[in-house]
């Protein structure tokens, strides 16, 4: 009985605040500034060598590029003055040369120009061998542009040498023109990411590594990086010398709180506008009448799914993959464990994008009768016959859960025990790239909209994140024919053909595709978000934001 | 029973007790120390049959009845995964009445004959065991534990181990500084005059007289040790699931405090409950164990 | 005593070397390395950056590298982030993590020891349960535990203080004293086991016999004596304290080296490690070596020569 009263009274105490926060006096908003959190330090704000969602949100504020994406995830051109295509002389008819023209009126934060040539050197950079930048990879259809990259270990007059022969020159100072070694359909998305904004050589020249400190950090975006407090925040203010339309925000914080619980008492506290619910609390904030009010949820292009290492005894079966994976209760997870957050996947590529197809994969539907018929067809009648099946995972809250739900679903419908092995997440980083795993929890999320970009990294033979060991010569010969394609509908026929081919193969068992689930204080309007968004939802679009009375 | 006739009869027969019989009598005559133990021992209990008499099994999942309160069909609530929290709370006690007293004898096992070791011995031997030790203090104990982990690999023993590798330092340093400054009284001095040899001593009349501070950090090292294996589990190397423990209940459930707080309360009592029990235990024992209060 | 401090110093060096050495082998030894991504990094990047961060080089090599650049005042640069020197990154986190520390330390003394005196002076009193109670009841909570209850209780629902960050003494207040509380409670609990342990002593039954004042008695003889367990305890908490912790860090989001430790573990960061240990083990090295000589002043049995 006593246990009960402290319960509740602990539980009060817990739950009051979420009551309370309603009942609060109502904060004098901030005239336009936008505080958020991006729950870390960002490791580089280079553009060139960003790789990281917290990366890009600062980018995002800061850059622009030729090309970007609208909301939808169509292309826009920004600093281009048009997108190139074959009909306004853009693209070559044979596809491998691609010319830009610029807008003139552009400018850098300190006022000079910004000109074709900032962009040949920021490519340039981009396949530096001695900046080893991560993205480097995307960029190698440019004519010599993986020679370039490779040649980290010859001298620096071979190295100039081979910066040089790089197929990117820039015509004159509003004329970019770049030379590609095939076509390459989805060039112009590659185009649009942020490692190929503008960057400013003579900063680069003068301040070395320090350029990315503010005053340094000279952009040609919206935002300006006025302040980096390392480790505890970033202050962006509106870019006075911006080319386009003024941003409505005045100023944005980010601060790098990384605890979610600690993020979400700051959001109740009113030191944050935005804010992440952790993952398993949704449906106490669906169910509060106040913060049910301020959810932004929205669907991602991040798909998660199960990898079988098919190499390797007994996912080298088939049957046995597919067993498993229609024996995997995918809706009561989303439904249940997730609090409807979330959509199950039964295919790879997700909805939202082009080669999403929700008729595919549906025969993995959990049944547990089918599951079994597959089981017996795989051989195992008997399940004691399996050889141990071990689970490996890189040990944190999350990946635990997932790993015990799975555990409990192929024990209690196959009658399969799953030995599940937590790691350090480094140490099964390493196991999983040296495909050492059996099997193992993986995500993948876009860096562009388009099939080109889930299927051949992921399941190509020897792909550099390939880690089921899929090889299939049929896949790669599709897969080789689509990257090239330049016939739009075909390329996507192409595709489609690939992803069945996979799912039925059953490399992975596809999960759940990720959603967010955001909180914003209600007088946040204008929160553009998308699929693809960085750290923070909308900070692709933060100077359409605005804070309203 | 009359004060006089307890008098006499001590004088009269006074039974020989040894050190561990004489405390042990006494230890049962303090009334907190006696809770204390009984607490101890019924958590060990409980940790023993309740996994086995609960209608639910500390793995069985339930999708229907996920992150639900306390309610008579589950006492303390179900997690997130719709697993009985009473059962799992009980089945947990084992893993971490485990961590806790393993840690502790592989603490003392190398600790204890390290610091006394050095202390009596001194010189050279005292100045090279101190520099290790010096080292070993030098190692954030996190950075060690992962390391050891990661090369001995998962089960719940290297666990053991790798807490005990990193926390035997204190009760080395410990021993060694009480020892340094009893080994300089007088009735260390006479032993030594009467040509007692130097384990004796050490083991006689110095280990004894030192052990109050000693019991005391051993009883502080258990929930320390408890709290190391949720530390790991927070950090990603933690007890193989499904099998729960206390640390990683409570690390588990941290992220759920806004929707689900009896994840995170019902082992934290469990867990200031034992450790109420562990000090209670842990301070009958010091007084107990006391020399010089005994008859 | 000064020839005692001088022979230390030397060891301090001989066991910085050698912490840097084991580390050094250790970090290489593990499992998983700093480019082992969730989203693997393809081979040629790899490459690139074993090379430019020198790792393409012989163990030895490394570690010489290594050496050479500590002796020039250069710590390297960090894996994580990359455009940063791992001195820069120290320098900045470890003011902040020190003055937590040292607060907290603090507070841990003005608690811990006066309520280990007041149990130890009233045995069995409602201050000796009360102090029993207190100490297991934060010795039982883990640290982000008791944090976010902090936070729940004084930021979310009375709204009286930040629930983070660095900058003002009010964002200190509950960091310090979820950092503290832990050691408060071990030390209240060290002096009590402590000053009983004395009390007990024939020189204070002689000194009580004598007449002296209790007053006397208990500052000069008892409190005198008994302060030597928890210096050992003290110094070593300390060290422990100053080199920061993660978890109240990180709750707190405060930008100390605390979590860029662990972090640098997690991430495999090598420069940043490397750096962080020997700061850390030259801060427990020091520590140490006053809490030795403050033996010497405390006990005058205990001498060095």
């Amino acid at each position: 009985m006593v246990k009960r009263i402290i319960f509740l009274v602990f539980t009060l105490a817990l739950i009051l605040p979420l009551v309370l926060i309603g009942c609060g006096e109502e904060a004098p908003a901030a005239p336009q500034v936008l505080r958020a959190n991006l729950a870390g330090e960002p490791s580089t704000i280079d553009p060139n060598r960003a790789s990281w969602a917290l990366e890009r949100s600062v980018i995002m504020q800061c850059f622009q590029g030729l090309l970007e994406f609208n909301q939808d995830l169509t292309l826009k051109a920004v600093v281009a003055r048009e997108i190139p295509t074959v009909g306004n002389g853009g693209i070559s008819s044979d596809g491998m040369t691609y010319t830009f023209k610029l807008r003139t009126n552009v400018t850098w934060s300190d006022g000079e120009k910004v000109t074709a040539q900032d962009f040949e050197y920021s490519i340039k950079r981009l396949l530096d061998p001695d900046l080893a930048c991560e993205y480097a990879g995307f960029y190698f259809d440019i004519v010599g542009g993986e020679d370039y990259f490779g040649a980290a270990d010859q001298d620096a007059a071979t190295k100039a040498q081979l910066r040089d022969a790089v197929g990117v020159k820039a015509k004159d100072d509003y004329t970019l023109e770049i030379n590609i070694v095939r076509p390459r359909p989805t060039f112009l998305q590659i185009m649009a990411l942020w490692c190929t904004y503008p960057v400013r050589e003579d900063i680069i020249e003068a301040y070395g590594a320090q350029w990315t400190e503010p005053p340094h950090y000279i952009g040609n975006g919206p935002f300006v990086l006025t302040e980096w407090v390392h480790q505890d925040h970033m202050t962006f203010k509106v870019n006075e010398d911006y080319w386009g339309t003024k941003p409505k925000l005045s100023e944005i914080q980010y601060k790098m709180i990384t605890d979610q619980n600690a993020e979400l008492a700051a959001y109740m506290n009113n030191e944050l506008d935005l804010a992440r619910v952790p993952t398993g609390s949704e449906k106490t904030i669906m169910d509060d009448p106040v913060l049910s009010q301020e959810i932004v949820r929205y669907p991602e292009l991040i798909t998660f799914a199960f990898q079988f290492n098919v190499s390797k005894p007994p996912f080298d079966n088939k049957l046995l993959r597919q067993a498993i994976s229609t024996a995997i209760d995918r809706v009561s997870f989303v439904d249940k464990v997730r609090n409807g957050v979330g959509a199950p996947a039964y295919s790879w590529i997700p909805p939202g994008m082009p080669g999403y197809d929700p008729e595919l994969g549906l025969e993995y539907t959990f049944d547990v009768t089918k599951a079994r018929q597959l089981l017996v067809q795989a051989g195992y009648s008997d399940v004691s016959k399996l050889p141990e099946i071990k689970f490996q995972y890189s040990d944190t809250a999350g990946n635990r859960l997932i790993a015990q739900f799975l555990q409990g679903q192929i024990q209690d419908n196959l009658g399969i025990t799953i030995t599940l092995e937590p790691m350090e997440t480094k140490a099964f980083q390493e196991l999983v790239n040296a495909e050492l795993h059996n099997w193992a929890w993986f995500g993948w999320g876009a860096d562009y909209p388009d099939p080109d970009n889930w299927l051949p990294e992921l399941f190509g033979t020897g792909a550099g994140n390939n880690h089921t060991t899929y090889s299939n010569p049929e896949f790669d010969a599709l897969a080789d024919e689509a990257l090239s394609e330049l016939d739009n509908t075909k390329r996507l026929q192409l595709w489609a053909q690939a992803q069945e081919m996979v799912i039925d193969d059953c490399p992975i068992a596809t999960m759940y595709y990720r959603e967010r689930f955001w909180l914003a204080k209600p007088n946040v309007k204008d929160l553009l978000t998308t699929g693809m968004d960085g750290q923070l939802p909308g900070d692709m679009f933060f100077y359409e934001t605005y804070l309203s009375e | 029973m009359s004060m006089a006739e307890d008098v006499v009869q001590t004088e009269a027969v006074r039974p020989h007790h040894t050190l561990w019989g004489d405390a042990f009598i006494r230890l049962r005559r303090n009334r907190l120390a006696v809770v204390g133990g009984v607490l101890v021992l019924l958590v060990a209990l409980a940790a023993i049959f309740v996994p086995i008499f609960s209608p639910y099994g500390f793995a069985q999942q339930n999708l229907d009845a996920i992150r639900e309160g306390p309610s008579w069909s589950h006492l303390f609530g179900t997690d997130e995964l719709g697993r009985d929290v009473f059962t799992r709370l009980f089945a947990g006690a084992r893993t971490s009445l485990m961590v806790g007293i393993f840690v502790q004898v592989i603490v003392i096992v190398i600790g204890l004959p390290i610091g006394a070791i050095a202390a009596y011995a001194g010189g050279r031997t005292d100045n090279l065991i101190m520099r290790f030790v010096d080292v070993m203090y030098a190692f954030p104990d996190i950075l060690l534990i992962i390391l050891i982990r990661a090369i001995l690999g998962g089960s719940i023993y290297m666990i053991f181990l790798a807490i005990g590798l990193v926390a035997w330092v204190n009760v080395a340093r410990l021993v060694r500084g009480q020892i340094l400054s009893l080994k300089e009284r007088d009735f260390a001095t006479a032993a030594r005059a009467m040509g007692a040899p130097g384990r004796y001593i050490v083991w006689r009349h110095l280990l004894p007289n030192s052990l109050g501070p000693i019991i005391v950090l051993i009883t502080f090292g258990i929930p320390r040790a408890i709290f190391a294996e949720a530390a790991l589990s927070y950090i990603g190397i933690g007890i193989k699931p499904p099998t729960p423990s206390w640390g990683t209940m409570i690390r588990d459930g941290y992220d759920l405090i806004f929707s689900a707080p009896h994840l995170v309360l019902f082992p934290a009592i469990a867990l200031g409950i034992l450790m109420l029990a562990f000090t209670f235990l842990g301070d009958g024992l010091r007084d107990a164990l006391d020399p010089r209060l005994r008859r | 005593m000064l020839k005692y401090t001088v022979r230390r110093s030397f060891w301090i060096i001989i066991v910085l070397l050698a912490v840097a050495f084991i580390t050094f082998s250790l970090m290489h030894l593990v499992p998983g390395g700093p480019w082992d991504r969730e989203k693997t990094l393809p081979p040629q990047v790899v490459e690139n950056l074993n090379i430019k961060y020198g790792l393409d080089k012989s163990f030895f090599e490394q570690f010489g590298n290594f050496l050479w650049g500590v002796l020039q005042g250069d710590l390297g640069l960090s894996y994580t982030y990359q455009d940063r020197d791992v001195t820069d990154i120290i320098l900045q986190g470890l003011p902040k993590t020190a003055i937590l520390g040292i607060t907290a330390f603090l507070l841990a003394i003005i608690i811990g020891i006066p309520l280990g005196m007041a149990a130890a002076l009233r045995q069995n009193s409602i201050i000796d349960y009360f102090s029993v109670f207190f100490s297991t009841l934060f010795a039982s909570i883990p640290g982000f535990v008791l944090g976010i209850f902090l936070i729940i209780l004084f930021s979310v629902t009375l709204h009286l203080l930040p629930t983070g960050g660095w900058g003002s003494p009010k964002q200190l207040i509950m960091p310090a004293f979820a950092l503290g509380a832990l050691p408060a409670a071990y030390i209240a609990r060290i002096t009590r086991a402590s000053i009983l342990e004395v009390s007990r002593q024939d020189y204070i039954r002689t000194a009580r016999a004598k007449g002296l004042r209790e007053r006397v008695v208990m500052f000069r003889h008892i409190l005198r004596n008994a302060l030597i367990p928890v210096l050992t305890i003290a110094g070593p908490e300390l060290a422990f304290l100053i080199a920061g912790s993660f978890i109240i860090e990180t709750l707190f989001s405060i930008p100390g080296i605390g979590r860029l430790f662990v972090q640098g573990v997690f991430q495999r960061d090598y420069g940043l490690i490397m750096g962080a240990i020997l700061f850390y083990a030259f801060a427990v090295a020091i520590v140490n070596l006053i809490v030795d000589l403050l033996y010497a002043v405390v006990d005058p049995r205990i001498r060095y020569d």
